[in-house]
């Protein structure tokens, strides 16, 4: 098989393939070989130039892809023109309840005369048909289980053809009753529904593999292509057949059964070839594709040689088991690498496997029962079919929600459930058939709504976050990033995280401008906003993989849903900076309005004292007025600035007071003093200084700052004549004093000291945990 | 002949309060002439087309920075090349306020809360050129003139705060293009500025260099010119902003 990228090297891996309509889209089908492990590498880039190779290999893909469609095109239209030109009676017929042929309608007035009759031979020119049984019905050989009966249905059904390919034949009626009729090409018009749907379908699924092909022919792509062909080469068999009823053409009858079953081996062993090949290529792959490949191909040919007895049985037992390998690959590729893309491939693995091994069973069992009709074998049949062209049709864009395609899907699969069951009721529990049907409805709509809860899980997933828990969490990370610019990715990545549980997280420096599903629905790639200032391009982005612990697949809804989250960051951000800016405004405001009024009037008041113990009164009040505007106007004190502040204006006034100041400051971090923290400390050590000066007549005040450790200790010792300080009466300033250190959560004490002098102690053990004050 | 003082201040009390400090500072006599506003401060200084034509100006001027008419900065920066020594009184402390006062070309300022003590002392050290210098302001100069002298001829367009005023040490940078010599600090004056953004006082910052008092004071005043010249033109900016605020 080839090697990946080996024919197109210029191909970036992953998302930067381009589908030919050019939608740039990552797809299972695009996806690299080998993940690598740093998949921040410069393939998830957008790409955003295309070489001149490249665009001319473009423009080859094209025609050429116009070329397949016109032939595929081609190929169904011939099939239906030969189809409406064949021969045949005009009439509907059916199944009556002895298990004859009974005529249903006929458009015919001849025969329109003979409707309930029941069938019971055709004669052409040559031979007479006996029609004892209702085999002559069942379309294809394919779904005859007995080798002897698919002989005599071929046998039959050769002798039929031969009859309506003459002029006249003679219609033989139960009673007895001769009908002589000229068989017609019936025209387009009449050919049924399910011919030009079935068509349809398998036009479809030809034009996804050719598509798939010429976008890269990569070994997964190819394996996909056989899938999706022999896929449609079945469909376009059943729509031949299911137009006939009587007579399958010479060279269907021939090639009938073993390109039906060519097809069903071949599709079986391409998807074990594919569970090899993805998510990720597992060790020992060539061997098990060889290995699948060998059987179906021996299958066939033992079969076209004719030595292959009981070929309905080796067919149906060989798929479920090749079935069984695919979904035992896929669990085993999960463990490798938690992709989630194995997890949803295998649950549809699991569900097309039973509904085929329960369409095998139900036919085995109907088997040979006069009271079930042939023919509902091949609708069972034709069904399946159904179900699995739509689920190839889908694989490709999982991750991209394609609800209507996957409810089809699931439609059809529980529409061969139903059948099978209804089959196996008549068949085991000899239920009549009305009874069988109803209940074979009810329960394959129990089935249909269980398995596509199942599966839904995987591609949209349980809501992890509840959504008022995702808007607190929103706001709460909207206001820390106010603070913290730089911190947006990590906040964003925990966000993300919450919301996706991915097993992995990474940030790197990539640019795209909004959310995108990449590597086929198993990672997110979502840029980093750039919160608060100008509008700009993202430079960073953060990678998720994996989502819900890698059990689920990322859709587009999910790029969607991010980017809307991420958009609601923006505006929270925005709204927290226009709130913050006119809080500071409003208190920019009032500080003013305080300092300017109030401050000129405590300033004539100073100048007016009557006594120099008033004006020192109203100089502290001024000054506490200054320190309260300064605390409203700035957000925040770095403690080294505010520290020296404090020396400057203590030692301005101390020198005033003739006392010396031995000042000592320590601190292990330089923290960031809130507006609570700066005025408090200040007016503590203002209030204590001031004391000093007025009452203790001392020559020197030591004054000692500690910070280590978020432990804030400050003593400040005088050398003067005070005394006994539990006998103190503290008036407004020690009690202010009180008061502070009690807001910071801290202890304050006064003592003697030798040989003479007070010590005032103030410790603060948690300086932090008040923070948010 | 009596020393001319002008005092340019709306409160009256605050006025008659500055008059006893001025002339509780001095032994030389004076003559005090008071205003209350902008207006009849220029009205009293004159025209100011040739400052050297003056036959007798003032030697002192006390400006208020916030008067009914205005704001005393606009008044700085009229009298750039007057040759009286300008001191700004005022009731705001934080360097918001003080340093563009200072670049508009004040030498020195008085805070009107003082002690009358305390102003007067601190009035002579100004005349005698020993202005103050608060660890707020040294941080400013400190980031004024090294985005001067690292400036590269970025042009920086953050605004500066003035309309914002309380808010403290946040960086003005005035640099435009190459630094003149004049605008650019010595390795000394630096280490002066650094010592005094800590909190130190002069005498520590004297006996830490190894130098005399009076050399870090006349780093100081240095300081002060340096600020003055190389700020002049923007200072007339940034008063006439501040008048229309």
């Amino acid at each position: 098989m080839a090697q990946e990228g080996a024919a197109e090297p210029l191909r970036s891996p992953g998302t930067g393939n381009t589908w030919p309509g050019g939608r740039s889209s990552p797809t299972w089908t695009g996806l690299p070989t080998n993940l690598p492990d740093s998949v921040l590498d410069a393939g998830w880039n957008e790409r955003t130039d295309d070489t001149p190779n490249d665009r001319h290999w473009k423009g080859q893909r094209l025609a050429l892809l116009i070329l397949l469609a016109l032939i595929g095109v081609l190929v169904v239209a011939m099939t239906i023109r030969a189809l409406a030109d064949t021969p045949r009676i005009a009439a509907q017929w059916r199944i009556d309840s002895l298990g004859r042929i009974e005529l249903a309608a006929s458009s015919d007035p001849a025969l329109g005369a003979h409707i309930g009759q029941a069938l019971t031979g055709v004669m052409g020119p040559g031979d007479a048909v006996a029609l004892p049984d209702t085999l002559a019905l069942q379309r294809t050989p394919r779904w005859v289980v007995q080798d002897a009966d698919r002989e005599r249905q071929q046998a039959t059904q050769l002798l039929l053809v031969n009859a309506l390919a003459s002029q006249s034949v003679r219609l033989f009626f139960a009673d007895g009753s001769k009908l002589q009729l000229q068989p017609a090409p019936r025209g387009l018009a009449a050919l049924p529904v399910a011919t030009w749907l079935l068509g349809g379908i398998a036009l479809a699924l030809y034009m996804m593999a050719v598509l798939v092909v010429l976008r890269s022919a990569s070994a997964r792509n190819l394996v996909y292509a056989a899938m999706a062909l022999c896929q449609a080469g079945n469909l376009l068999l059943m729509a031949a057949e299911i137009a006939l009823e009587f007579g399958l053409p010479v060279p269907l009858l021939r090639w009938g059964m073993p390109l039906h079953m060519a097809f069903d081996l071949f599709t079986a062993a391409a998807m074990v070839t594919a569970t090899c090949l993805h998510p990720r290529r597992l060790p020992g792959s060539g061997w098990i594709a060889l290995c699948a490949w060998g059987a179906a191909i021996v299958l066939v040919a033992m079969f076209s040689a004719g030595a292959l007895p009981s070929a309905w049985w080796w067919i149906q037992i060989t798929v479920i088991l090749v079935g069984g390998v695919g979904i035992g690959l896929l669990s085993w590729s999960y463990q490798i690498e938690p992709h989630p893309f194995a997890i949803v491939l295998r649950q549809f693995g699991i569900v097309t496997t039973t509904t085929w091994a329960l369409l095998t069973i139900a036919l085995a069992a109907s088997d040979g029962l006069r009271s079930v009709p042939h023919n509902i074998a091949d609708t069972g049949a034709a069904i399946w079919y159904v179900y699995l062209a739509a689920l190839l049709l889908l694989v490709p864009f999982l991750a991209r929600s394609q609800n209507v395609l996957r409810e089809f899907a699931l439609l059809a699969a529980v529409g061969t459930v139903a059948i099978s069951l209804y089959l196996l009721f008549v068949a085991v529990f000899t239920l009549g058939q009305l009874p069988a049907l109803t209940l074979s409805l009810f329960v394959s709509l129990g089935v249909y709504s269980a398995v596509r809860q199942w599966i839904l899980s995987q591609l949209i997933g349980s809501s992890v976050l509840t959504t008022e828990r995702m808007f607190e969490q929103l706001y709460r990370i909207a206001r820390e990033v106010e603070a913290r610019p730089e911190r947006v990715p990590t906040l964003l990545s925990q966000l993300l995280s919450d919301l996706f549980e991915p097993l992995e997280v990474k940030v790197g420096d990539l640019r795209t401008r909004r959310s995108r599903v990449a590597g086929d629905g198993s990672s997110m790639l979502i840029p980093v906003p750039v919160l608060g200032g100008e509008e700009s391009t993202p430079t960073q982005s953060i990678l998720i993989r994996f989502a819900q612990r890698g059990r689920r697949l990322f859709t587009a809804e999910d790029a969607r849903l991010t980017d809307r989250v991420v958009e609601q960051l923006r505006r929270a951000v925005h709204f927290d900076k226009a709130v913050e800016q006119g809080r500071h405004e409003e208190r920019l405001r009032i500080a003013q309005d305080l300092h300017d009024d109030i401050g000129a009037r405590l300033l004539t008041l100073m100048y007016k004292a009557q006594s120099p113990e008033m004006e020192d009164y109203v100089r502290h009040t001024l000054q506490d007025l200054k320190t309260l505007t300064r605390g409203l106007a700035a957000s925040n004190h770095q403690l080294s600035h505010a520290a020296a502040e404090w020396k400057s204006d203590l030692s301005h006034r101390l020198t005033a007071a003739h006392v010396e100041l031995k000042w000592v400051f320590e601190f292990d971090v330089d923290i960031l003093l809130t507006v609570v923290h700066w005025s408090a400390l200040t007016r503590i050590l203002r209030e204590l200084v001031s004391n000093a000066i007025a009452h203790s007549q001392a020559q020197q005040l030591e004054i000692d700052f500690r910070l280590l450790n978020d432990r804030l200790e400050l003593t400040i010792t005088d050398d003067g004549v005070g005394q006994d300080p539990h006998a103190w009466s503290h008036g407004l300033g020690l009690g202010g004093v009180r008061k502070r250190v009690k807001q910071l959560g801290g202890e304050v004490e006064w003592r003697e000291v030798q040989p003479q002098g007070i010590r005032c102690r103030v410790v603060i053990r948690d300086l932090s945990a008040r923070w948010q004050l | 002949m009596a020393v001319r003082v002008l005092i340019v201040e709306d409160n009256p009390v605050a006025r008659s309060f500055l008059t006893r400090v001025v002339k509780e500072s001095f032994s030389d006599a004076l003559t005090i002439t008071e205003a209350g506003d902008l207006e009849s401060a220029r009205r009293q200084i004159g025209p100011l087309g040739n400052v050297a034509a003056v036959a007798d100006p003032f030697k002192l001027i006390l400006v208020d920075l916030e008067l009914p008419d205005g704001n005393g900065m606009e008044l700085l920066a009229e009298l750039g090349q007057y040759p009286a020594t300008k001191i700004v009184t005022t009731l705001y402390s934080d360097d918001d306020h003080l340093f563009p006062a200072l670049q508009c070309g004040a030498d020195g300022y008085l805070l009107k809360e003082d002690r009358f003590e305390v102003l007067v002392e601190e009035l002579q050290k100004i005349v005698r050129g020993q202005p103050p210098l608060s660890p707020a302001i040294a941080r400013r100069l400190l980031t004024h003139f090294r985005s001067g002298s690292s400036g590269s001829g970025v042009v920086t367009t953050d605004p500066i705060p003035l309309s914002t005023g309380f808010q403290s040490s946040r960086p003005v940078p005035m640099g435009r293009g190459a630094p003149l010599d004049h605008e650019r600090l010595t390795p000394r004056e630096s280490e002066v500025l650094t010592y005094l953004s800590k909190g130190f006082t002069i005498k520590e910052i004297a006996s830490l260099m190894g130098i005399k008092w009076f050399t870090v004071n006349d780093h100081i005043k240095s300081i002060y010119k340096k600020l003055n010249v190389s700020s002049r033109a923007e200072a007339a900016v940034l008063a006439s902003k501040q008048g229309l605020v």
